[in-house]
């Protein structure tokens, strides 16, 4: 991940490059937008390609430049999503609780990103599932918490949450969790990567085990 | 007979020089293909079944196969003349042979049936690449012929192959190569025979060659005419004629004796009176009424009359006369009048035309031609001239001439008269064209074996004596001009299938038949000769225009053969064929598209599938020819590249040469046409690879920090190539665009970039690569010198900037016509480029670091250089440049487009994006610059440091190292500021401050800890403040507050404790101005100077806190002077004690006489301590104090009540945590310090109480 570090300032803020990817309409832009700007547009369109934006995050007493990527997630703009792939801090991987066809095209997310983000095969990535639209009613809602924890684990995800964009819960809470997922892999990359790969299967299990109902459990261990 | 003869004409066309090679040719050919698979691949009958079984069907393959290899070996290594020679006598006699059958056997069906099979001229036809393989073929067929025959054989079978491609090549010079050749067109050629053509030709009439021959004597023996056989000669005529006719001198000589025994012809003299010009007018009106007479002095009796023609001086007849001559009368005269028809009218009549007279002349006439009519009431023609021409001034073939008229006593001309004058005879017309035909078959084969004329060359030119025979038998005959030229026609366009002729013969016969025919002067029979030998001739037409690129273009004889045909086929749309008349049958056509039903005669649709298909084949010619051994993906970009290049090369030669010829000639768009087929096959060639190649594409792996070991050669190379592909089809589309506006949008190939979709990742990626590898050499390159006097960037930054302006031309090339797309790839681009700003800001730090680094015996030091001035400039030139270059992108026409094809609201969420993502790329690479300033800064720093603290120790005794570090930091500060930009000048200096103020306070805290005495932070002060001048460039420079606040720290640690403790009450003093209400009450005083004595009244106190249990308090107010040493000598006073109250009056005036001195002292204080005495006075209690200002006291003389009343509020000190108190705190060893701490503690603690 040293290629990484070139564009970080050192004395400055640490600009991290997130990538928000997801099927179309699980709501990243949302995301994104709710995030950055507070707000919530009910009929927002697809997005053309990529949008971008800015948005510094305090955690720790430390500020982190977050530079947002949100793709679009049509089939049609897969050549035009993948150039943004490279370079890329922190991953999200996001889909809708009422979707359940977004929430199994997880994996697809997955290993397209570490496809064209050049990734290396055992190298552990920041990933961070966000389960979006939690605003829908309980008949409605397809996936569940559980099914998302069960996914993380067998994918060595280690950070999931669940989100609302429309009711602005939890949508601070999943870029900070990533900021703090992505400090505890580059600290622990840094000392050695390759033992990383290996042990990271244990602690995640273990972690993923501990978790109470509330996702944010998995940033206190 | 008919079989016979036609067996003879065939005979003689097989003998033709070459003929027999190909023959033979042919022959091996077809014998080896039917052993050999791979053979009948390529030379598979197209035709189908029948040609194949016909193929089978020869007995004599091997025979005449042996025949050949015979003949080559009895001949040996003789030339190629003897060798045919041979084979031409061989098959003559083989022939002859036959010829006396009086049956014909069905192997000469057969034969006869196999040689109309066209096969011949394709080979002919062949060019140079085919050769190659033909050679091959040959040798090959030598090797299997080994295995049946003796080694000699092999020998001779070798040469023969050698023989026979030499011979072949030899013929067809012109056909030189340059496009390649399409063999499988060849066999499509190979139509099925069509007998029925060929016997509808030559065969129908039963005609015996020694007739014909001895026809041919007898018009030589009574020639006719004046043209070249009075030149040549009757003996010369004979031996020309009995060479053609490849007659015997026996058989000559008794054809000869009958030829003469026959009665002389009967010939007529055919006359055509045309027109008359210029007639001497000769009635009254100034007009003649013309008419003419003709006849032969030699029988002036018969005469021949035209009509009259009424009032006209320039009459047209154009009427038709046949004369009787006789071969005696050649010495006859043929004469013309020309009359005035004069009717009989009557007088009145002729009085009546008397308004019409003109001139004195005319009037005279008039009244004689009045007179004569009265007198004789009868008409009277009057002669205007006459001709005379000699029958031996008529040439034979016939002519048109003007002739003057002439009359006997007048010396002026009487006008001109156009005559046409021909022999004829009076032989039956079809019978003389039949035989015609035939005359001309045979002297036209001669003449080309004679004189060995190039394929597609003989343009209707005979030899002397075989032009004045065809003349004559034409005259002798009484043959039309119509009726030779589609004789002609007929027998040139059947020779034309075998020995091709120049196609403007034919465009020019057309020409002549083209009246006739469309007015339907001919009869039926004649339109339908006319129509088969059109049939004959087509295909040729066609297959000219199919194999176009086998012609080199440039050559004009193409272009006059193209031409000629395009002509041809003009003349040929405006005219109809005969109903139910199969103008293209199916079978000779197979390329054709035609599904309708019924004949087909559309030419125009002919010619495009002839186009169309002769450029399909082409296409699939150079796809299987460019089929490259070489199958990776790399090799298949280049192969279609290689063939899109020659497609492109083949329209353009078309555009330049041919395209306007079809359109004016044919009105067809030739080069549409071709482009609409190719843009098809291009892209089902293309899209398939290119679309798998774009998923499976590896993407580039490369590290940001090093690129020594670039494993990405692989995919960068295949990148590269597809990106030419991309290329090659944009300018191939582009083209389109031109050639077919109407139709451009309804192609497929206009969407070749969706094919490359994965690919542009893939580019942008080998763009930024390459970018990054050119700025890591441009960095190495960099002599971090000024590229010019007038800027301060060096090289790497001008290089750098060029590289990004390449990525814009890859950009600009790449002409991404989706909208969506473009604006990613935008958004993609100044990504990258950011990353390569910052690539290059890391590089070139990386460049200069360890530049400038100092080490002498004495220190080691760090000293700006213009090196990393230049560097930092660099980045920030970049930098800057960065805004201007993504405007250059095409950004704004991308938003546009988006908001007209999506809405407005997109395009501005876009536009927004790129806008975000720019700014974000500037500040990332401002802050690699500050990054780099405070580099900079830190490597000054340990100077600083380090001459700072030997300015503080040292700053009183040694000036020199003060010096040593103006001279320092002069130093480097000139260098930035001469080399920085101001921007980045400015920026710097605001680092070092706050570089400069850590280092102080860093410093200040160690000597703190360490107990220096007041007087090494007053030196410091000193040292920095200095240092502070000589940074500043102008007064009022904003200082950082960091700095702000160390001076402030060192000011108040340089101070001597008594000072420092003033300053603690001038603290206390300015803490009051912001305290409305005092928390323990308020005290008015009033207070004057008078001179320099000090009047104080204290006059009351408000509120006070209660310090007693009984909630009242036992006040007094004492008086000090500060700072209390400069006031020793005065005593402090004091107010009496108001008991019991929280408002005690005191009403006390002071007067306290002090010196000027300590009158006009700085920052002179009045204390008022308000103090409570307890019960038994044996201690006070400090309730709170209040400040005035030695500034806040009037100098006045009035009386002190005048004064106004001051308001102070009491108050208690609060805050422990001032620089001031921690200063005096820190003096522990300080008895005075210590004390005053411990009191302003005490006072404090009090408070909290």
């Amino acid at each position: 991940m040293s290629n990484r570090v070139n564009m970080r300032p050192t004395s400055k803020n640490i600009l991290l490059k997130v990538v928000i990817l997801g099927d179309g309409g699980v709501g990243k832009s949302c995301l994104m937008n709710r995030f950055v700007s507070n707000q919530f547009d009910e009929n927002s369109f697809h997005t053309i390609g990529v949008e971008f934006l800015n948005k510094d995050v305090e955690i720790d007493g430390e500020t982190y430049t977050l530079q947002i990527w949100d793709t679009a997630g049509q089939e049609r703009f897969k050549t035009l999503r993948t150039p943004f792939y490279r370079g890329t801090d922190i991953c999200m991987l996001t889909y809708a609780v009422d979707d359940k066809a977004s929430f199994r095209n997880l994996n697809m997310w997955k290993s397209e990103f570490l496809f064209y983000a050049d990734i290396k095969e055992n190298t552990h990535f920041p990933f961070i599932v966000v389960g979006n639209k939690t605003d829908v009613s309980c008949e409605e809602r397809k996936v569940t918490q559980m099914e998302m924890e069960m996914w993380c684990d067998e994918n060595g995800v280690a950070s999931c949450i669940e989100t609302s964009a429309k009711n602005a819960s939890n949508v601070q809470e999943a870029f900070k969790l990533a900021i703090r997922h992505w400090l505890k892999a580059e600290s622990k990359g840094d000392k050695n990567e390759s033992c990383y790969a290996a042990d990271t299967v244990d602690l995640n299990k273990r972690s993923s085990l501990n978790r109470s109902s509330c996702c944010m459990g998995s940033t206190e261990e | 007979m008919q079989e016979e003869l036609e067996l003879v004409m065939r005979c003689i066309e097989i003998i033709r020089i070459r003929e027999i090679s190909c023959e033979s040719c042919g022959a091996l050919r077809r014998s080896f293909s039917r052993r050999n698979p791979y053979y009948k691949s390529i030379y598979r009958p197209k035709t189908g079944d029948t040609g194949r079984k016909r193929d089978k069907e020869l007995p004599n393959i091997e025979d005449l196969q042996s025949l050949v290899l015979a003949s080559h070996k009895n001949t040996g290594r003789r030339k190629i003349r003897e060798i045919q020679n041979c084979q031409k006598k061989f098959l003559r006699k083989t022939l002859r042979q036959f010829l006396y059958k009086k049956k014909s056997t069905p192997w000469i069906k057969r034969w006869r049936n196999r040689k109309v099979n066209p096969a011949q001229p394709q080979i002919q036809q062949v060019d140079g690449g085919f050769f190659e393989r033909f050679g091959s073929l040959l040798r090959e067929s030598a090797e299997i012929a080994k295995e049946q025959e003796q080694k000699e054989q092999i020998e001779c079978a070798e040469q023969a192959a050698k023989v026979i491609t030499k011979i072949e090549e030899e013929t067809e010079e012109d056909e030189e190569k340059k496009v390649k050749s399409d063999e499988e067109n060849e066999e499509e050629e190979i139509a099925p025979s069509d007998t029925e053509d060929n016997k509808a030709d030559y065969i129908a009439v039963g005609w015996n060659i020694d007739d014909l021959y001895l026809e041919i004597l007898y018009e030589i023996l009574h020639n006719v005419g004046c043209d070249v056989s009075y030149d040549i000669g009757q003996t010369a005529l004979f031996s020309y004629i009995q060479d053609a006719f490849k007659m015997s001198n026996e058989k000559h000589e008794e054809l000869l004796a009958k030829a003469e025994q026959k009665e002389a012809p009967d010939i007529l003299l055919n006359v055509e009176i045309i027109e008359a010009k210029d007639i001497a007018p000769k009635d009254s009106s100034g007009f003649t009424d013309p008419f003419v007479t003709l006849y032969l002095t030699s029988n002036s009796s018969h005469r021949y009359n035209t009509s009259v023609k009424t009032e006209t001086l320039n009459p047209v007849w154009e009427e038709h006369f046949a004369l009787p001559v006789t071969d005696k009368s050649i010495e006859d005269t043929l004469c013309l009048e020309v009359w005035d028809f004069d009717p009989a009218e009557s007088v009145r009549e002729k009085l009546g035309k008397m308004f019409q007279v003109k001139g004195i002349k005319g009037v005279r006439k008039f009244v004689k031609e009045v007179a004569v009519t009265a007198t004789t009431g009868q008409h009277t023609n009057e002669l205007v001239g006459m001709a005379r021409i000699p029958l031996k001034t008529i040439p034979a073939s016939g002519m048109t001439m003007w002739y003057s008229l002439d009359k006997k006593n007048k010396l002026t001309r009487q006008g001109v008269v156009k005559v046409h004058l021909a022999f004829g005879s009076e032989k039956n017309q079809q019978v003389a064209a039949q035989e015609h035909r035939h005359l001309l078959r045979i002297l036209l084969l001669h003449e080309l074996e004679s004189s060995q004329v190039s394929p597609y060359w003989w343009c209707g030119n005979f030899s002397g004596q075989a032009e004045a025979i065809i003349t004559q038998h034409s005259v002798q005959s009484g043959l039309t001009v119509t009726d030779v030229a589609l004789s002609q026609f007929a027998v040139y366009s059947s020779i034309h299938r075998d020995h091709p002729l120049n196609f403007a013969l034919f465009s020019n016969l057309i020409d002549k038949l083209i009246k006739p025919i469309q007015t339907m002067t001919v009869s039926e029979e004649e339109a339908k000769l006319f129509w088969d030998s059109v049939k004959r001739l087509l295909p040729s037409c066609f297959a000219t225009i199919r194999k176009i690129r086998k012609k080199c273009p440039n050559e004009k004889a193409t272009l006059k053969m193209i031409k000629e045909v395009l002509k041809i086929l003009s003349q040929l749309i405006t005219i109809d064929p005969p109903e139910n008349f199969n103008l293209f049958p199916a079978n000779l056509y197979g390329w054709l598209s035609y599904a309708g039903e019924g004949p087909n005669c559309d030419i125009n649709a002919t010619l495009r599938d002839a186009i169309s298909q002769g450029a399909s084949d082409w296409f699939n010619y150079i796809l299987e020819n460019n089929q490259t051994s070489d199958n990776s993906e790399e090799g298949k970009l280049q192969n279609m590249l290689k063939i899109i290049q020659l497609v492109r090369v083949d329209l353009q030669r078309a555009i330049e040469y041919y395209d306007r010829m079809f359109q004016e000639i044919m009105n067809f768009q030739y080069a549409k046409c071709l482009y609409i087929l190719y843009q098809v096959r291009i892209a089902t060639m293309v899209e398939p690879e290119v679309v798998t190649m774009c998923k499976s594409l590896k993407t580039i792996n490369y590290d940001w920090n090093c690129f020594s070991d670039s494993e990405a050669n692989e995919p960068l190379a295949l990148g590269t190539k597809l990106f030419e592909l991309y290329l090659a089809l944009q300018r191939f589309v582009v083209l389109g665009q031109g050639l077919c506006p109407a139709d451009y949008e309804s192609f497929h190939i206009r969407n070749f970039y969706d094919w490359f979709h994965g690919g542009v990742t893939q580019w942008l990626d080998i763009a930024v690569f390459k970018a990054l590898k050119r700025i890591e050499k441009a960095v190495e390159l960099d002599n971090l010198k000024p590229v010019d006097n007038t800027v301060k960037f060096s090289s790497s930054a001008l290089d750098t900037l060029t590289i990004f302006h390449q990525i814009k031309i890859f950009w600009d090339q790449l002409n991404w016509p989706d909208v969506e797309g473009s604006y990613t790839f935008i958004a993609k681009i100044i990504d990258d480029i950011c990353r390569c700003c910052v690539f290059y800001a890391d590089r070139t730090s990386q460049r200069v670091e360890g530049l400038g680094d100092r080490v002498d015996v004495y220190e080691k030091r760090f000293e700006v250089t213009s090196e990393w001035c230049l560097a930092i400039n660099n980045i920030d030139y970049v930098r800057q440049s960065l805004k201007p270059f993504t405007d250059k992108l095409g950004m704004e026409d991308v938003i546009q487009q988006l908001s007209e094809l999506k809405s407005p609201l997109d395009a501005q969420r876009c536009q927004h994006t790129l806008n975000n993502v720019i700014e974000n790329s500037i500040d990332t690479v401002r802050n690699k610059i500050i990054e780099l300033l405070e580099t900079v800064t830190n490597k000054m720093s340990p100077a600083m440091k380090r001459l700072l603290v030997e300015g503080a120790e040292l700053f009183s005794q040694d000036s020199n190292s003060i010096d040593k570090v103006m001279r320092y930091l002069d130093n480097n500060l000139a260098t930035l500021h001469e080399h920085l930009s101001e921007d980045n000048f400015n920026r710097i200096l605001e680092i070092i401050w706050e570089n400069l103020a850590e280092i102080l306070s860093d410093l200040i805290q160690s000597n703190i800890d360490k107990r220096r005495p007041p007087s090494f932070f007053a030196n410091l002060r000193n040292t920095l403040q200095l240092m502070v001048k000589c940074f500043k460039q102008s007064e009022g420079d904003s200082e950082c507050d960091q700095l702000k606040k160390v001076e402030y720290l060192l000011f108040i640690n340089g101070l001597e404790t008594s000072e420092l403790i003033h300053q603690v009450h001038l603290d206390r003093w300015r803490e009051q101005q912001n305290i409305k209400q005092g928390p323990f009450g308020e005290l008015t005083v009033r207070a004057k100077f008078e001179g320099n004595v000090l009047f104080v009244e204290v006059m009351n106190a408000r509120n006070l806190h209660p310090m007693d249990s009984n909630g009242l308090c036992d006040s007094f107010v004492k008086v000090c002077l500060l700072p209390e040493e400069k006031f020793t000598n005065i005593q402090k006073p004091k107010t009496q004690t108001q008991n019991k109250t929280q408002f005690p009056l005191y009403d006390e005036t002071f007067k306290i006489n002090l010196t000027s001195e300590q009158k006009n002292i700085k920052d002179g204080l009045l204390l008022f301590s308000i103090r409570d005495k307890d019960l038994f006075g044996m201690n006070t209690q400090f309730i709170g104090e209040a400040f005035l200002h030695f500034n806040e006291i009037a100098q006045s003389t009035e009386s002190i009540e005048s004064h106004p009343q001051l308001q102070l509020p009491i108050h208690r000190p609060t805050n422990l945590n001032t620089d001031l108190m921690k200063a005096l705190e820190s003096r522990q060893g300080d008895k005075l310090a210590k004390e005053f701490v411990k009191k302003f503690k005490q006072k404090m603690v009090k408070e909290t109480n």
